[in-house]
């Protein structure tokens, strides 16, 4: 067998394991005989570890054979040619993708043996390990999507996952509203990331990153699409990229997202689905080279956020919301590198960075024992006292500044003021006209308002 | 006003900061009442249940750990006479209840019972529970009934037989009546009882339950809006109060957080802010209006409750129930402000109030702005809400006919009432039937099924120690070496090892501070900690410091561990922050290694870490500094050292206490412990408790070093306290988590008692080993069969493990404590579950002086583990903190759940999932008289026993006699009849088990000489 076929094999595999995993977690489940904590943990274990071999494999052929560019081709799913639609599922590997996917693998089994420990007997454990697999999937297929059909299932998986792990207690309001919330804002990523599919389609029809960016490997790809259009689909890849990053003004979330075990904070929040993001605008970094309006706008938006961030998280007094708010300056940082172009600078960082914190938010409730040996070494109580820039402001300015900083930015009254209240008045104006329609059809008034009060 | 929030304080939690952790009563603000009464307060203040869910102890009594006579003899004794009194013809009280106890009577709402009926076989067949025989029974009687009575009614049309019953027969023509098989039979007879049990039901009166009132407008609101104003409320105060408490995590503190919570909150708010939730719009003007109208925060609050319309003789109980709308944070401002002075930012005096007052303010926007929003409650004015209250003078609901019928109908079945039998109650009994089942609710069930639970345990281990007491393992006379720990319940398992492995070594057991109150200070520690119960002031300051010799390497591993401190610290904050953060992360792939690494080989990791620890760690071969010097000032807040008179006296009275004066051995090993584990916000309630929630390794070692010191044998010599030359006293710590030992001052062991040392260290080595197997057993990650070495290789393994959430169970299944000699019980399994207290009778005085202040010590003590071990088992959500999961370590003070919540205290659900929860039984070593007389000297002691906090019995010194206090003096206890298992070792009894077990006789730990078990029989005549 010649080498490419068995790179194509690995690269198969390093696919196909992780929904393998899913496949049986969510099947016994299905049939109400879910597996032992043991047996789970074998094939958690078991499957990561052999796609995260095969992963290497794959790398280590293309680094042997110069290649830097490798397919998996699994063709189209559906076809309606009448309509010119297809759902076509291509992987490539390529010095973006490969990096991102053994990231993703690395981290996954660490956190998923962590998990395996940390939610022992707890009553929730196969739900949790479901998500878990869920989410890796989402991962492995937006780390390695060729086509923007593919990167939006594992985008999908991956939003739908982290929503249901923040509300993994729902037996609390809290986490219930929160991965509500979550979720919304997803969706809204969602809605931009699906109008520039659409838009994608139909300037080039296709959705294949290969023919998009004129089949270079990354990130060598020149777009094949005019400004405007590049322009246009840029924004809206932005906005896509600016919900599931927690970028400016859709950061209230992000905090809001700690709810969940962990371990699933950890994975989530510390490391890989808040990058994916920033991971998007890598991948279709030829389309920020075609517009330097979107480049600006992309290290705009950047910077606005890592400020922010790096404000609020200042006075963040619980653990976790501090590091939610140092993930997304980290985060935030990142995305103004893309949009500077410095691309491999940018993929470093983000690789450095989901290792870091998240080893930092699994040892998260170990902070009490950190402060006491720190404080043991240096010998006197630490005290941070307040930034040095600060005290130079006004005392009025700090107030405000400081305000602004507890309640972040009001991040989240400006979205339910702006966005929220005006969606729900005008639906629940065209409830009304509705019924007083049908009211008017059936001759008679006998049906009320059914009100919501969401949110 | 004041009066009111001085009032409503006590019900708030007392939890302090987390990092010193101490173990007390949750109900601590009920004491004086009893036991029941106080749970059921606790109902219905905090809404927390006052026993496990009755579904709860079913499953128990499925494990054995209760059975069908303990709930027969704890409704007995509670009912007393009553229990004999006739409820209906032929069954008394006690008869019914029991039935109601014995199985589950089913219940559910009107149409849920009529579905059983439609769609079960509730009708065709006798319920569980119902033995064939009086099966049997009630079809031959209602068969009799039929023939000899009804036929003949039911053919008349005079007679009144009611419709109902009449119409059952239109389903079974009597015609037929000789050929009916007992299947017809029995659906004939369950359907008669039925329609029976609801004919009779109408009869009687039925027990009413008002709906609880509202109290806040939230609660009004939210029953007229389904809208909770409390969570936006809570939302930002959470946010501000954490960082009004803040410890310093924040790399920004709040500004002006010295003019207190009040001023703070008005100064920040009243800023012009850039946007503002809707409902919060108002609040720039009321501060606004606030400044010129009011001057403090009394003032502010009586004006907010004037706004919101609260009647003058409703404002006590408004304040409490605001101030328990979000308890773990409002009693962790009142903590801060009372007992916290040495934390680095307490909070001013009267915060409470202040942060009463700026609760009041932000309750008031929540609630206009909610009454403006929604439809449903428009034109209401704010201060009318109260009275709007509907739920109080709506009238009062019942249960059902039907649900009453289908109880009866139920419990009929089991005790035979048949048909023909409820057919003749008059109203009277139906009456009484159904008041008695009313009364016999699912609170008064629980509260049986709980005594039952405790009178379980208590019996087998009253059995087990009168019987192991009449027939008590030889003790040494020779002994081999004597071993001291604290009275721990984990302490329990390591000492009857010990006894195992060496049957001439003997151990001891006194409260882990050893009677030495110190301030601490390790030679690598920035603060004094103090080491000694909370109740207790320490007056000395102790330093741990380096050798001489070695003071240039000293210093030089000081200023690397201050450089590394200062480089950790700045990685903390700097990996956070903005442009050091990015820098940091760029070469964050390095974290891989260690993330990998600490996740997946955590033992390992350890190891190695702590190999490179040695470069920096202070060497071990320091000294304790002790003695007072001649020059040290000694001031108000205490003074350096002790001096030798206090040393003497010291150790004179642990001596006292522990009842081993006149009986050194050559060797005497003290043990104080602690617990280490990642990971864990709580790691400080694992350590000693009686040292403060810190580790007793020092204290252990300054008892050494000051019973060896040859001018404190003297004084205590001149005393008549008499330690032998040849007595060697060696310090020691014992890490319960990972079962690791530490001798301390070794270097220090003069040769001769080298030998003597390592052969007893041999045996503690083994001992350790055992216990850490024994351990094992509860931990389900481990297998049952694995060998000592692999148990604690799993226990370090579990100690350094991220991921980890239990690191070891602390106290859980703690339920007795022992106090008296080591010999009554020696050799007695007692499964980890009981504090070992020594405490000889034989030596105290004619006052009991020092049970007197032995008892001082563990009742408090004990009982506050055991209740708080019982409270956070029986609602972990509403006493504990819930699942450890989503902690959140807030403030440095405590934990959240997930983003933000309320400050939870208590213990963790992992903590206490395999606790057993039973208040704390103590067998004293003495006379009941004793006992009566210290609770005369001590009112707490008294309130404790009288209000059934704990329970207690006493063990005559002499004899195997218990008396245990039953609800208001001491009775003779019976025990049952022998059946105390004997085994070889431990292990033989343990093997397999992953369950609590109930106690055997150990007979390894039998000594082969006969030693002086009953010592001072005469002196003790004398004197009782």
């Amino acid at each position: 067998m010649k080498l490419p076929e068995w790179t194509q094999a690995f690269g198969f595999a390093t696919v196909f394991l992780p929904c393998l995993l899913l496949l049986i977690i969510g099947i016994r489940l299905l049939v109400g005989r879910p597996m032992s904590e043991e047996r789970l943990g074998l094939y958690l274990k078991g499957t990561i570890g052999v796609s995260l071999l095969s992963s290497l494999a794959v790398l280590s052929s293309m680094l042997a054979t110069g290649s830097r560019l490798e397919l998996v081709d699994l063709g189209n799913m559906v076809e309606i040619h009448d309509v010119h639609f297809h759902l076509h599922l291509k992987f490539v590997f390529d010095r973006l993708s490969v990096p991102m996917v053994i990231l993703s693998l690395v981290l996954c089994g660490t956190v998923g043996s962590f998990g395996l420990s940390y939610l022992h007997r707890d009553s929730g454990f196969q739900r949790f390990f479901l998500c878990f697999a869920m989410f890796l999937v989402g991962m492995i297929f937006a780390s390695l999507a060729g086509t923007i059909e593919t990167l939006f299932l594992g985008w999908e998986l991956v939003g739908l996952s982290s929503a249901l792990l923040v509300a993994y207690f729902h037996e609390r309001q809290s986490p219930a509203s929160n991965g509500l919330r979550v979720w919304a804002i997803y969706r809204l990523a969602d809605a931009a990331f699906l109008a520039a599919a659409i838009v994608l389609h139909h300037k080039s029809g296709e959705g294949d990153f290969g023919i998009l960016m004129g089949n270079e490997p990354w990130p060598a790809g020149t777009a094949s699409i005019s400004n405007g259009g590049a322009l246009l689909v840029g924004t809206f890849l932005l906005i896509a990229a600016a919900g599931k990053s927690a970028l400016v003004p859709f950061s209230g979330w992000l905090p809001r997202a700690m709810e969940g075990p962990t371990p699933s904070s950890a994975i989530f929040y510390g490391a890989l689905s808040v990058h994916l993001g920033a991971f998007l605008l890598l991948r279709v970094s030829p389309i920020l080279d075609q517009s330097s309006m979107l480049s600006y706008m992309v290290v705009g938006l950047g910077l606005i956020s890592a400020i922010y961030a790096a404000l609020a998280g200042r006075v963040q007094t619980d653990i976790k919301s501090a590091l939610a708010f140092a993930s997304l300056t980290q985060v935030s940082i990142i995305v103004v590198e893309i949009g500077v172009g410095f691309r491999y600078l940018a993929l470093i960082h983000l690789i450095g960075h989901a290792c870091m914190r998240s080893l930092q938010l699994l040892r998260a409730p170990t902070l009490l024992r950190d402060y006491k040996s720190m404080e043991n070494a240096i010998g006197q109580s630490l005290d941070h006292g307040s930034p040095r820039i600060i005290a130079w402001l006004g005392a009025s300015t700090q107030r405000r500044l400081y305000r602004s900083a507890l309640e972040r930015g009001y991040m989240d009254a400006i979205l339910d003021d702006c966005i929220v209240k005006p969606f729900v008045r005008l639906f629940s104006a065209i409830n009304c006209l509705e019924l007083s329609w049908t009211n008017w059809l059936a001759g008679s008034s006998k049906r009320t308002e059914n009100t919501s009060d969401e949110r | 006003m004041s009066h009111a929030i001085e009032h409503a304080k006590h019900y708030l939690p007392t939890q302090g900061p987390i990092a010193v952790f101490i173990h007390h009563n949750t109900l601590h603000a009920f004491e004086h009442l009893p036991f029941d009464e106080a749970v059921l307060e606790g109902l219905r203040i905090y809404g927390s249940q006052p026993y496990w869910p009755e579904a709860k102890y079913r499953e128990e009594m499925l494990r054995d750990r209760i059975q069908f006579q303990d709930l027969q003899a704890v409704l007995s004794r509670d009912l007393g006479q009553n229990g004999l009194q006739e409820i209906a013809l032929g069954t008394t009280r006690c008869e019914l209840l029991y039935q109601m106890l014995r199985f589950p009577v089913l219940t559910g709402s009107d149409s849920e019972i009529r579905w059983l009926f439609a769609q079960s076989d509730a009708l065709d067949q006798f319920q569980d529970g119902v033995d064939l025989q009086s099966g049997f029974a009630m079809l031959d009687s209602t068969r009799h009934w039929i023939m000899r009575v009804l036929r003949i009614h039911l053919s008349e049309v005079v007679t009144n037989i009611p419709e109902d019953i009449r119409e059952v027969f239109n389903h079974f023509p009597l015609r037929s009546v000789e050929s009916w098989d007992d299947s017809k039979w029995q659906q004939l007879t369950l359907q008669l009882l039925w329609q029976i049990c609801k004919k009779g039901v109408r009869f009687a009166d039925q027990v009413k339950h008002r709906a609880p009132a509202l109290h806040r407008h939230r609660d009004v609101l939210l029953k007229l809006t389904s809208f909770d104003c409390d969570l936006r409320v809570h939302d930002l105060l959470v946010r501000f109060t954490s960082s009004f408490l803040d410890q310093g995590f924040a790399g920004w503190a709040i500004p002006q957080r010295e003019e207190g919570f009040y001023r703070c909150f008005l100064s920040l708010f009243a800023e012009k802010s850039l946007w503002t939730e809707s409902w919060l719009r108002p609040l720039r003007g009321l501060i606004a209006s606030e400044r010129e109208t009011v001057s403090n925060p009394l003032e502010s609050i009586a004006l907010s409750l004037d706004v919101l319309g609260v009647p003058e003789d409703k404002v006590e109980g408004y304040i409490q129930r605001t101030l328990l709308a979000l308890p773990g944070w409002t009693g962790m401002v009142e903590q801060m402000a009372c007992n916290a002075s040495w934390t680095l930012h307490p909070a001013p005096k009267d915060s409470l109030s202040e942060f009463l007052a700026v609760r009041l303010l932000l309750d008031r926007l929540s609630a206009s702005h909610c009454i403006a929003e929604s439809p449903s409650a428009s034109g209401i004015k704010l201060s009318d809400l109260l009275s709007l209250d509907e739920s109080a003078k709506s009238d009062p609901r019942g249960r059902s006919v039907d649900q009453t019928a289908f109880d009866v109908f139920q419990i009929a079945q089991r005790l035979g009432w048949s048909p023909g039998r409820l057919h003749s109650w008059s109203v009277r009994e139906w009456q009484n039937v159904v008041d008695e089942i009313a009364r016999f609710d699912d609170l008064e069930r629980r509260r049986m099924f709980h005594l039952a639970y405790e009178h379980r345990y208590r019996s087998q281990l009253l059995d087990a120690i009168a019987e192991h007491s009449q027939f008590p393992l030889k003790v040494p006379a020779n002994v081999s070496f004597q071993v001291i720990t604290c009275i721990d319940d984990r302490e329990e398992s390591f000492r009857r090892h010990v006894e195992e492995l060496d049957p001439n070594a003997e151990t001891f057991g006194a409260a882990g501070f050893f009677n030495v109150p110190m301030y601490f200070r390790g030679s690598a520690d920035a603060h004094f900690i103090p080491l000694c119960p909370i109740i207790m002031v320490p007056k000395n300051y102790v330093e741990e410091v380096g050798p001489l010799s070695e003071k240039q390497a000293e210093t030089r591993r000081a200023q690397t561990r201050l450089l590394l401190g200062k480089a950790s610290q700045s990685f903390h904050l700097s990996s956070r922050s903005m442009v050091s953060g990015a820098a940091t992360a760029l070469l964050g792939s390095l974290n891989a290694f260690p993330l990998v690494a600490r996740v997946l080989f955590p033992r390992l990791t350890s190891k190695i870490r702590s190999r490179f620890g040695t470069l920096v760690r202070p060497t071990v071969a320091t000294q304790l500094r002790l003695e007072r010097g001649t020059d040290t000032e000694v001031t108000d807040k205490g003074a350096e050292g002790f001096t030798l008179t206090e040393m003497a006296n010291m150790i004179e009275r642990l001596t006292g206490d522990l009842g081993i004066q006149g009986r050194f051995s050559q060797l005497v090993i003290v043990f104080g412990h602690g617990s280490s584990s990642l990971n864990n916000p709580h790691e400080s309630a694992y350590n000693c408790g009686a040292c403060g929630g810190g580790q007793g390794g020092p204290n252990a070692r300054a008892v050494a070093q000051m019973a060896n010191d040859p001018r404190v044998r003297t004084i205590l010599k001149e005393r008549g306290l008499h330690i032998p030359d040849s007595t060697l006293f060696v310090g020691a710590f014992h890490n319960t988590c990972d079962d690791s030992t530490h001798y301390l001052d070794i270097d220090r062991i003069p040769p001769n008692h080298v030998s003597k040392f390592l052969a007893a260290k041999e045996v503690l080595e083994k001992a350790r080993r055992r216990n850490a197997h024994e351990r094992a057993r509860r931990f389900y990650s481990l297998e049952m069969t694995c060998s000592d070495e692999e148990a604690l290789r799993h226990v370090e393994r579990r100690s350094q493990d991220l991921a980890q959430v239990r690191p070891e169970y602390n106290h859980a299944t703690n339920a007795a404590c022992f106090v008296g000699r080591r010999g009554r019980t020696r050799g007695l399994f007692l499964d980890r579950r009981c504090f070992l207290t020594s405490y000889d009778p034989t030596t105290d005085d004619a006052t009991t002086s020092i049970l007197m202040r032995i008892m001082q010590a563990v009742i408090p003590v004990c009982g506050g583990i055991s209740l708080e071990y019982y409270f956070s088992t029986v609602d972990n959500v509403g006493y504990g903190c819930g699942t450890k999961l989503p902690h959140n370590i807030t403030s440095l003070i405590g934990v959240m759940e997930g983003a933000a919540s309320d400050l939870r205290t208590g213990l963790s659900q992992q903590m206490v999932e395999i606790h057993e929860p039973v208040r704390i039984l103590f067998v004293v070593e003495a006379k009941p008289e004793a006992i009566r007389s210290i609770m005369d000297r001590n009112p707490l002691i008294d309130t404790y026993i009288r209000n059934h906090w704990v329970q207690i019995a006493t063990l005559d010194p002499l004899s195997n006699q218990i008396q245990l206090f039953q609800e208001y003096d001491f009775e003779a206890y019976e025990p049952g009849p022998r059946s105390l298992p004997t085994v070889s070792t431990s292990l033989d009894w343990y093997r397999g088990w992953r369950e609590p077990l109930s106690f055997a006789k150990v007979e390894t730990c039998a000594s082969e000489s006969e030693g002086v078990s009953m010592r001072g029989k005469e002196t003790v005549e004398a004197r009782v």
